[in-house]
């Protein structure tokens, strides 16, 4: 309880900074507030704390959600730290920094309903915020469009997912997912089309096949240092409470509608792979990768009990830092482009900034899934866990899908190689230039970290 | 007997209003009949008796929500008749899956009644009153009331921010 408590403080604190005029204090109090979010994550550690019971509860804070917690506030860090510059000079950056910190708190929530109230609450308190940061461009018609999109497609999947909740707690009588989950779900046709509208909603939060036709153009539109966040927590979040909704609550349904699951799996990868191939703006190619990634992720939702959420943890994890450095430097580059976020702006990278260039070879490279990178054992597990299921078609689909991406991954890499005459303007280093450095170090070390994720039980 | 009356009654309202809405070409005319739905459905709520349920959408429904929408569209000067011409088949695909949702949807209550794993409250007269519904949401449903001060937090901040004057230099 205490970290929801903490994030949402925090999101308010940063409001109170603005109104006393201590803009310079902001940084430094949300680094110290994530930390702590952090270290209460480990602090209640194995305690399956479910705080108020005796008002109802609604809330379960076992390990999963806390490191699904842990995991986020990081990239939240990780996020806060690397766009700095970005709002340098921003006087409304704690208006949007106390949104992001609002938006963190609806993805605390994801990652530890436990009732379906709370999850609605989550998915509207992680939502909400973002529809607000990607307009948040107040002068770019691109961004208001993104916000409008965003808000208009994301309002009607919420819509879809409350029917779904209220179907299901017309045939259980309750909201509670204990409760749900010891009603079973496949003797009932009220709850499986309950449960099958609350996927259609969720379907839209990943960005899943077919429901994912607004992830290009609103990660296009709206401000890159949002498209990088909404990419990683915000697509993490949404796969928390997927996870445990349909996975450990809704485990019969998932089971008995497995064909519906793998419809969607190989609709998102082929769709993904096949229409991210013929992308020339970086940005909505990385939406179309982040489409493909959410096919691999919904996976492990679909393997249910039979999977272990750390593993969907660590390819949150993994995916997100590759994300999150490729968008940031896709920011850098048209920062220097004057907004200009074609793949031209890339050619020829290596000789303006080397940095950037090998930073984003290495994100490019870890999404693809080569070995010696995170991206690669991410993929690997799960692609072993279909082999276990005999899902054998489905993972050559998976297989042939990853060999396409890699296609237009390495067309981006090309290009950045490409020698150019004339080099045209130098892209300064800049100060978090050593956080890039980090993420990129931890794209390679994550590789070798799956042995500790191994070791970890829970 | 009268109630079964009233409730025949208040669904064709509902029903017409709602196709009214649809269908009729000018916007204004959309809204009305949208309040005359609410009201037709806060009728419902009356009959189902949820008394405080009724009253609250009426005032935030028929009240605040469609004031707005008729203030947007006198704003926007949306009165016209000029509606976007769409093509037949994104028409005939849109009315085709609603179509299928409404059949899936309401073969499955009328199969899940027969099954009758709808409970039956027996004694619905507590139900909809403002002390039951004060005292569920200061007891059972404390967090979730708790929590949502953050979503209306966030989506106060939210709509200052994109409404505050940019400044251009």
């Amino acid at each position: 309880m205490k970290e929801l408590i903490l994030i949402s403080l925090l999101g308010i604190f940063v409001l109170a900074l603005d109104v006393l005029q201590l803009r310079k204090l902001t940084l430094p109090a949300i680094v110290l507030g994530l930390l702590g979010l952090m270290a209460c994550c480990a602090l209640d550690w194995n305690r399956n704390e479910q705080p108020f019971l005796e008002y109802g509860g609604m809330l379960l804070f076992d390990n999963t959600s806390l490191a699904f917690t842990f995991v986020f506030s990081f990239l939240a860090l990780l996020w806060f730290l690397i766009t700095r510059d970005q709002f340098a000079t921003d006087a409304k950056r704690s208006d949007l920094y106390a949104l992001t910190l609002f938006s963190l708190c609806g993805a605390v929530i994801m990652a530890s309903y436990s009732s379906l109230v709370t999850l609605f609450l989550g998915i509207e308190i992680l939502s909400i915020p973002l529809y607000v940061l990607a307009a948040s461009d107040k002068r770019s018609v691109r961004s208001n469009e993104a916000g409008f999109k965003y808000f208009f497609l994301g309002s009607l999947a919420s819509a879809i997912l409350l029917f779904g909740i209220a179907l299901v707690y017309g045939a259980t009588g309750s909201f509670d997912l204990a409760t749900i989950a010891a009603a079973g779900q496949s003797n009932s046709s009220l709850i499986s089309i309950g449960c099958l509208m609350m996927l259609a909603g969720f379907a839209f939060k990943i960005s899943a096949a077919p429901f994912h036709m607004w992830a290009p153009d609103v990660y296009q539109g709206s401000p890159t240092v949002y498209t990088a966040f909404m990419s990683t927590v915000v697509k993490g979040a949404a796969f928390a409470g997927m996870f445990k909704l349909f996975a450990i609550a809704f485990n019969d349904f998932t089971e008995s509608h497995r064909s519906v699951f793998v419809a969607m799996i190989v609709l998102t990868l082929l769709w993904a792979n096949v229409v991210g191939m013929r992308q020339t703006n970086i940005k909505r190619l990385l939406a179309y990768s982040g489409i493909s990634h959410a096919g691999f992720m919904l996976a492990f939702v679909m393997l249910g009990a039979s999977s272990d959420p750390k593993w969907l943890i660590y390819y949150v994890l993994t995916y997100s830092i590759a994300s999150m450095i490729a968008f940031v430097i896709v920011n850098y580059v048209e920062s220097y482009h004057l907004g200009m976020e074609d793949q031209d702006g890339f050619k020829g990278l290596v000789k303006k900034n080397p940095t950037l260039a090998i930073a984003m070879t290495l994100s490019l490279l870890s999404m693809a899934g080569l070995p010696p990178l995170s991206g690669f054992m991410g993929k690997y597990i799960i692609i072993g866990q279909c082999m276990r299921a005999d899902l054998i078609g489905l993972t050559i689909i998976m297989i042939l899908t990853s060999v396409v991406a890699m296609f237009y991954y390495l067309r981006i890499i090309m290009l950045m190689f490409t020698p150019l005459e004339n080099a045209g303007r130098i892209i300064p280093e800049k100060g978090q230039m050593w956080i890039i450095g980090i993420g990129s170090v931890l794209i390679i070390a994550l590789f070798f970290g799956a042995s500790i994720f191994e070791i970890i039980q829970w | 007997m009268l109630t079964e009356y009233a409730f025949w009654f208040l669904t064709f309202v509902a029903i017409f209003s709602a196709m009214g809405m649809i269908l009729s070409k000018n916007p204004v005319y959309s809204v009305l009949s949208l309040i005359v739905t609410f009201f037709a459905i806060a009728g419902h709520y009356f009959l189902l008796n949820a008394q405080f349920l009724a009253a609250v959408h009426i005032i935030v429904y028929a009240g605040a929500i469609m004031v707005l929408f008729l203030y947007v569209i006198m704003m926007l000067n949306l009165n016209k008749v000029d509606e976007e011409k769409r093509s037949i088949w994104s028409k005939a695909a849109a009315a085709a899956s609603f179509g299928i949702l409404l059949l899936v949807v309401s073969a499955a209550i009328g199969h899940g009644h027969a099954q009758s794993e709808l409970q039956s409250v027996a004694d619905t007269s507590a139900i909809g009153t403002t002390e039951t519904l004060g005292l569920s949401l200061y007891k059972e449903f404390l967090i979730p009331f708790e929590i949502s001060s953050v979503l209306f937090l966030a989506a106060m901040v939210g709509a200052v921010y994109l409404s505050k004057k940019e400044q251009y230099n």
